[in-house]
């Protein structure tokens, strides 16, 4: 299964924007098939989530998807690039810290998705006919915001394996499923068995995803309310990046002096 | 020496030029097993390809109990037996046909890049056993990953309408060959557009995910969509398959009766491939006209 | 004798095209190669020679069937261009530039097997042949690693070893020494002397004229898509016996070079730069009469002389008089 939903290859930003909704569409046609109609998989949707409107539902989840991949596959397939084209070795000549180098790249895609976001969500909303611009904005915005910051930690625990296991290719893919899965891309985890319940709320863009569905169409949020998710976040914002730089650095070390950062 | 001496001569030590069917059926062989062994090397990717699988099934399973009353079905449990065959049995053509259009690209482009397409031109060895034996590769391969899905979706999450067996895999062979001939036409425009090609398997892969109904049935789509699946040989291919092994439930097939989609179904397996050769022979001449089979 | 391999009037034309603006292009005409005739006979080594760009490559992609020619024809073996394209390729055994052309995740054993099989050649005699080449290659202790481990010179003599797995009678080797340390170079040229005592004809391309004067038989200096000079090693440089050749080292301006080559019995004149000194190497019929206006040259225009001295003719020296550049010269067109 080759689904690459993260193209870095000429044309790629403009199916960047446009995948979303192609992500979105199939729940959204599955649902109305299933319903019956618009309104039944509405009243139906509700039962199960606590929002009728499932097409923001889906288009928020699936948007937030291409924002935590993207953040990943950055990180991830430029460090791979570097590796195989020798410039990596080359960066580690440079006396730029490594977190630096590393925040750049980061902060670069976060900027980007960010904006691809605005655009893919406008998009989405218009095809299938939403109004993008209800319940509470600025919290919705806040929810993104502060859930990027420990984005930048997984992006780094990744980058991690990515230097270990050479086949990154295969991680991306898995990783991507294994994130839309976890974080509720289609349905709230309130479906999952207990256990897997915690695993999900262990993963930062869970709390962004749901902060931003309830902040926006009301769905609840995980600690009744929008301070305590916040806050939760904010705590990630701190333990994530520095789990995921020691880490990193660990594994780096560990690379240098068992083979080196060029070798694949 | 004359050139008959010369000839004569060449006989004993390269091999006869004109090859035989036994021949090139060997080499076939030997490039199916070549291309085993290479995927053996990449063991992470042999592992999570399995893996994905269960997690996307499970993604479009919750995604679907979120659409059905409250009552139907249990939250971890089963979806309604018509929704997952609908489902399941579109999302195993969808494999193959992401498959074959990544996969095919993919290999070129590689193949390309690391020198091996100009070895592969400078022996005798048949171009066409070349793409074909790419192509086994990815039914064997894809075959597994189906099969893993259908018995995962049937152990866990409820039984999937199984008739018509026989019609179905018939079905199934002709639209495989369909594909091919997709995946020999893709080959040819890999050749000539090189890096691009992965964009449009990309784009491509969405466009079909969503014009051939691939996970949900044809009258969900608006009826300007429902205008272009018409169109698209594939898409009868996924309803025409579908609809025989959930055994023609009410409303099935879609897009027209079962005996026209069979018709186009058949037709769409026999031409394509011969479509898709023939372009690929023209993207090849081009190729060694511009000197770009080695290019990257 | 009949020619193993005839080349008559082989002329290729590349189209590139050239933005001229924003949507609107060019197509423009670039002859790589232009109307090559030659004949090599069965059992020599037969060098093409010339600069990076000079042609070679194209040369030898048309006569392996990776490129079609625009014009013109070949035989090879006794088999047509472009109408037994199979046969060609069985009777071929041909190494590209460079290291490519391997399966990096394949081991070099699994190569020459895979590579062996696409030949037809049935399995035992297969992998004889493997053992064989591993054997007079020296590859038994990388060869059941995968390739991507290989240093560059590793893959190259894998290469190298590819080209032998159909054992054809005629081997095509381009430039299979360029990324070879001096001591795996030389061995290499050994392997291909052995091959050749065996019956082999070998074309060997090159634009170091020492290994084509070590190796060669004959040869043919190509130039810009043509042929300048063409027959056996002593014949082209005696082409030069009746000029003579005196090269001059120092510091020599552009003014003194231009100067030198104004001169009446000046043939032709090259300027390159080794190592930060310039040597000016000159082809006159008749050097020692023109010495004096030559140092007079030289002087007037400011340079300054560290060494004046006749050599020996080399085949350098031949593509220098018939072309009036160098080889280090990179003349691809862009």
């Amino acid at each position: 299964m080759r689904l690459r939903i993260m193209s870095r290859y000429p044309g790629g930003n403009l199916i960047d924007i446009a995948i979303p909704t192609f992500i979105a569409a199939m729940p959204i046609l599955l649902g109305q098939a299933i319903g019956g109609g618009a309104a039944q998989a509405a009243a139906n949707f509700q039962q199960n989530t606590g929002t009728t409107n499932y097409v923001a539902y889906l288009l928020i989840g699936s948007n937030i998807f291409m924002i935590v991949s993207g953040t990943m596959w950055n990180v991830g397939y430029w460090m791979r690039r570097e590796q195989e084209t020798g410039t990596l070795e080359a960066l580690y000549l440079a006396p730029t810290g490594r977190g630096s180098i590393l925040l750049g790249i980061s902060l670069y895609g976060m900027i980007r998705t960010l904006i691809n976001f605005m655009i893919a969500f406008a998009l989405g909303s218009l095809v299938f006919r939403v109004n993008p611009l209800q319940g509470n904005i600025l919290l919705a915005l806040a929810f993104l915001l502060v859930g990027m910051v420990p984005l930048f930690g997984i992006a780094l625990l990744y980058g991690a394996v990515i230097l270990r296991v050479k086949e990154a290719n295969a991680l991306i893919q898995l990783a991507q499923w294994v994130v839309s899965f976890l974080m509720g891309l289609f349905f709230p985890i309130a479906v999952f068995p207990i256990w897997l319940r915690v695993v999900a709320m262990l993963f930062p863009p869970t709390w962004m995803n749901n902060g931003v569905r309830a902040s926006l169409l009301g769905v609840g949020y995980f600690f009744q309310h929008w301070y305590f998710d916040l806050a939760v976040l904010g705590v990630f914002c701190v333990i994530t990046p520095w789990f995921g730089y020691w880490l990193f650095t660990r594994i780096e070390h560990g690379i240098q002096r068992d083979a080196g950062v060029g070798e694949f | 020496m004359t050139n008959e001496q010369i000839a004569n001569d060449k006989s004993q030590r390269a091999p006869s030029p004109f090859v035989n069917f036994h021949l090139q059926f060997v080499i076939f062989v030997e490039m199916v097993r070549k291309q085993l062994i290479v995927m053996t090397r990449y063991p992470v990717d042999f592992v999570t390809s399995f893996v994905q699988i269960f997690f996307m099934i499970l993604l479009f399973t919750f995604a679907t109990i979120m659409f059905e009353p409250r009552g139907a079905t249990e939250m971890s449990g089963s979806m309604t037996s018509r929704t997952g065959g609908v489902m399941m049995y579109g999302f195993v053509l969808f494999m193959f046909a992401s498959d074959t259009l990544w996969t095919i690209g993919y290999n070129i482009r590689e193949e390309q890049y690391q020198g091996t397409l100009e070895s592969l031109y400078l022996t005798p060895a048949s171009k066409f056993a070349s793409l074909v034996s790419r192509v086994t590769m990815i039914v064997v391969w894809t075959g597994l990953l189906s099969v893993a899905a259908v018995v995962f979706v049937q152990l866990f999450l409820g039984r999937l309408p199984f008739q018509n067996v026989g019609l179905g895999a018939l079905l199934l062979v002709f639209t495989l060959s369909g594909m091919f001939g997709i995946g020999f036409a893709f080959a040819a425009y890999t050749l000539l557009v090189k890096e691009s090609a992965q964009t449009t398997a990309n784009l491509l892969q969405f466009t079909i995910m969503i014009v051939c109904g691939m996970f949900f049935p044809f009258h969900a789509l608006p009826d300007v969509l429902q205008s272009i699946a018409r169109l698209v040989p594939l898409s009868y291919a996924v309803d025409a398959f579908r609809s025989t092994l959930m055994g023609y439930p009410p409303g099935f097939p879609e897009l027209a009766s079962i005996e026209t989609e069979i018709v186009i179904v058949v037709a769409f397996g026999i031409l394509m491939p011969i479509i898709g050769y023939w372009l690929y022979q023209r993207a090849e001449r081009h190729a060694r006209v511009t000197g770009s089979l080695a290019e990257f | 004798m009949e020619p193993i391999i005839q080349v008559r009037d082989l002329t290729k034309v590349y189209q590139s095209k050239e933005r001229s603006g924003l949507l609107s292009s060019r197509v423009k005409n670039v002859d790589a190669l232009k109307g090559i005739t030659l004949d090599i006979f069965p059992g020599e080594v037969f060098g093409l020679l010339g600069p990076n760009g000079a042609g070679k490559t194209t040369l030898i992609k048309c006569l392996t069937t990776l490129l079609l020619p625009t014009r013109g024809a070949a035989w090879i073996n006794g088999y047509q261009l472009e109408r037994d394209e199979n046969a060609i390729r069985a009777s071929i055994g041909c190494m590209l530039m460079g290291d490519r052309g391997l399966y990096w995740k394949l081991t070099g054993r699994e190569n020459l097997d895979f590579f062996g099989a696409l030949y037809q050649i049935p399995p035992a005699p297969r992998k004889k042949q493997a053992d064989k080449i591993i054997e007079m290659l020296n590859l038994g202790d990388i060869v059941d690693r995968t390739v991507e481990t290989y240093s560059s010179g590793q893959k190259m003599k894998l290469a190298f070893g590819k080209a032998l797995i159909n054992d054809a009678p005629v081997l095509i080797l381009d430039e299979p020494t360029n990324t070879l340390d001096l001591p795996s170079a030389r061995e290499l040229r050994t392997v291909v002397h052995d091959l050749n005592e065996q019956g082999r004809t070998v074309v060997y391309t090159t634009h170091q004229m020492s290994e084509a004067e070590e190796l060669c038989d004959r040869g043919a200096s190509i130039d810009r898509g043509e042929v300048i000079a063409l027959g056996t090693i002593p014949e082209l440089k005696a082409s030069l016996n009746r000029e003579g050749v005196t090269k001059v080292e120092g510091v020599i301006p552009a003014t003194a070079f231009r100067a030198v080559r104004a001169l009446d019995g000046v043939a032709s004149a090259a300027l390159s730069s080794k190592d930060g000194a310039q040597e000016l190497v000159i082809v006159a019929p008749n050097p020692r009469a023109i010495l004096p206006q030559l140092i007079h040259a030289l002087m007037d225009n400011g340079a300054v002389l560290e060494q004046i001295s006749p050599t020996e003719v080399t085949l350098e020296d031949v593509f220098i008089a018939k072309t009036g550049r160098t080889l280090a010269e990179d003349t691809r067109v862009k």
